[in-house]
């Protein structure tokens, strides 16, 4: 009965959910992906982007349109759910009512015929790490409902042989406290169990310090897949930079006026970027406001801007100011005196992101 | 004002409960009555009023050879019918809406919704419509005046009961249960039966106490159905009365027939008291 965990290939997969409609509207756009063998993954996007609809595609509850699944180079894709051999957890607690906390934990090991003995060490070693041992004797529809989610997230890791656990949103009931606990416990099975854990968030945070790979979503499509990292310093597309990051990052529509440098509002802005055959066309610049530093005076790449608000958020400030009629973000460090009026603005060359059709250049 | 309130909640609290317990205990009175306290003067209190007697209890279980009126066999065959053809129209009925609430069905502009009502638009005939066709069907395939033929129609008209309270009931269970039970290696009929049935044991109950009244009650179909080889207990009670009502034995008999109700409502009550069902209706 042991088998070995998988790598997971989605190949060319999209869906549509009224496929008999001549113009179908797709929840998912042809994408390929390969989820390695024992890493953390985190789909973020936002509400109705096709996060669910991906993970239903690859527990089997949801058989893709077009496009193929592999788990270690066999194809699964007409292979019912109870044969692929994933757990799922859901947004919301299910747990078998009727039942004890112990049979619920024990029910996902019990349906493929373990032996009582591998039941009883595995409903204990999950018990132990959900605080869960001082329940298992009541019935599961007694317990409280952040409770409730962690018997769910229990049934999906009770089976140390599963190809892949993905979770839904799944900690959206529980308190922050243990949400923390939780998110680092999670991390700790997937070093030492080596489990993939494809997690569905629309919390960055959340995300960022879950994964090692993040894939962002939206409309059906994959944005990026990358690393935190990757994904807040270049994000891939305008979207990813409103999405990731808080506030989202300062974007600005401008010209490309030589190879290097945009032009927003008369201000000349240089950049890494190479926008050689973009040269008079209209782009985008967008920088972090974690990025963009006060500078004394004006010199070049600074921007002039007239202050209209100070937020103290107790471990930095946020400066928010304008240009003309752009709305400039900047995160600055709590103990910088921040002088009254205008200031200038330091953009970073090797921080500015040019996009072009709001993808990066 | 709310002295006002309080006093008219009682009163007709008081009022609706002497309405409908009244008729009880003027049964259990007259049950105890011989020929003679019934038809000389006004008496309610036993002893007192009139001296109590069990000929009419006693009636009710005397062979007709020796001037009784022997219910007990239209008693089981009551039993019977209504036991049966609530089980089978549970099981059925029960199988067919977990399939109308998990499954699309589509056929010309037939879909999930159309063929639940097609089901309960069976309830919503008058029943006089259906009779002639009854009768009709069980004489051509010669179950009229049988055990068999009435459990055939009950089934008929208890069915969609079960139907129609089933889906709903199982529309509130989440399909995220039946899903996680695949993923945890159930294969769809194990998920049926391990995990959705015995969440839904309070829908059940409830669909069975509707099943077993409605059973219970019918007169029109027994009476139209049946002829002189079976006898349901409707039937025999109303055939009770003659040229000169023997209300003693009809008393007696009555409240004989209302007991098993009595005693499902009991049982239904406790269970629901005790929250069971509010739980899983969540």
């Amino acid at each position: 009965m042991e088998e070995q965990m998988a790598k997971i290939d989605l190949s060319n997969i999209s869906h549509t959910y009224n496929p008999i409609d001549p113009k179908p509207t797709y929840a998912l756009n042809p994408f390929s992906m390969t989820w390695e063998n024992g890493k953390r993954y985190a789909i973020l996007g936002p509400s109705g982007c096709g996060k669910t609809t991906m993970l239903n595609i690859v527990s089997g509850l949801v058989r893709p349109s077009k496009g193929e699944i592999l788990f270690d180079e066999t194809p699964v894709t007409d292979l019912k759910t109870e044969d692929r051999n994933i757990a799922q957890v859901f947004q919301f607690p299910v747990i078998y009512n009727t039942m004890t906390v112990y049979d619920n934990l024990a029910f996902p090991l019990r349906c493929r015929e373990f032996t009582k003995e591998k039941i009883e060490e595995r409903v204990k070693a999950v018990s132990d790490t959900l605080n869960l041992s001082s329940f298992l004797n009541s019935p599961a529809r007694k317990l409280t409902a952040d409770q409730k989610q962690l018997i769910s997230l229990g049934r999906g890791l009770v089976r140390e042989d599963v190809a892949a656990v993905l979770m839904d949103e799944p900690l959206t009931v529980i308190d922050p406290d243990l949400k923390f606990r939780l998110r680092r416990n999670l991390k700790e099975i997937n070093e030492q169990y080596k489990t993939t854990l494809v997690y569905v968030t629309h919390d960055q945070n959340e995300a960022m310090t879950f994964a090692e790979n993040i894939i962002v979503m939206d409309q059906g499509e994959i944005v990026q897949v990358g690393l935190p990292k990757d994904l807040f310093e270049k994000p891939k597309t305008t979207f990813v930079g409103y999405f990731i990051g808080s506030p989202a990052m300062n974007i600005f529509h401008s010209t490309v006026s030589s190879d290097h440098e945009v032009k927003i509002n008369d201000t000349t802005i240089k950049t890494n970027s190479n926008l050689g055959n973009l040269k008079d066309k209209n782009v985008k610049l967008g920088i972090r406001s974690e990025f963009i530093e006060l500078a004394e005076k004006e010199k070049s790449n600074t921007v002039k801007i007239k202050l209209t608000r100070v937020e103290d958020f107790g471990n930095f400030k946020l400066l928010t100011g304008k240009m003309g009629d752009l709305v400039i973000k900047s995160k600055v460090e709590r103990e910088k005196p921040i002088p009254d009026g205008e200031l200038n603005l330091y953009f970073p060359p090797e921080k500015c992101c040019v996009y072009s059709d709001e993808k990066l250049v | 004002m709310s002295k006002l309130y309080t006093f008219l909640k009682y009163f007709f609290i008081t009022f609706w409960t002497v309405f409908v317990v009244a008729p009880f205990l003027w049964a259990v009175s007259t049950s105890f009555k011989d020929f003679q306290s019934v038809n000389s003067k006004v008496t309610y209190i036993p002893w007192l009023d009139f001296e109590p007697t069990l000929e009419g209890w006693r009636v009710l279980i005397k062979s007709p050879a020796k001037g009784g009126v022997d219910i007990v066999e239209p008693y089981f065959n009551s039993i019977f019918v209504t036991c049966t053809a609530s089980l089978i129209s549970i099981v059925l009925g029960t199988l067919a809406a977990y399939a109308l609430s998990r499954f699309t069905f589509k056929a010309g502009f037939v879909r999930n919704n159309d063929i639940t009502f097609f089901f309960i638009s069976q309830r919503i005939m008058p029943p006089i419509v259906l009779s002639i066709p009854f009768f009709i069907f069980l004489s051509t395939i010669g179950l009229l005046d049988s055990l068999l033929g009435l459990v055939v129609v009950y089934i008929v008209l208890l069915m969609p009961i079960a139907v129609w309270i089933m889906v709903d009931f199982f529309n509130r269970v989440p399909k995220e249960l039946d899903e996680t039970a695949l993923i945890d290696g159930c294969n769809p009929y194990q998920a049926f039966y391990k995990v959705v049935l015995p969440n839904s044991i309070p829908g059940l109950i409830v669909a069975g106490m509707f099943c077993i009244i409605f059973g219970w009650i019918d007169f029109f179909f027994a009476f139209i159905l049946t002829f002189t080889e079976v006898q349901l207990l409707p039937v025999k009670v109303v055939a009770l009365n003659s040229s000169i009502t023997p209300w003693w034995s009809l008393s007696a008999s009555a409240l004989v027939s209302v007991a098993p109700l009595i005693i499902v409502a009991f049982i239904v009550e406790r269970y629901l008291s005790k929250g069971n069902l509010s739980g899983a209706l969540k």
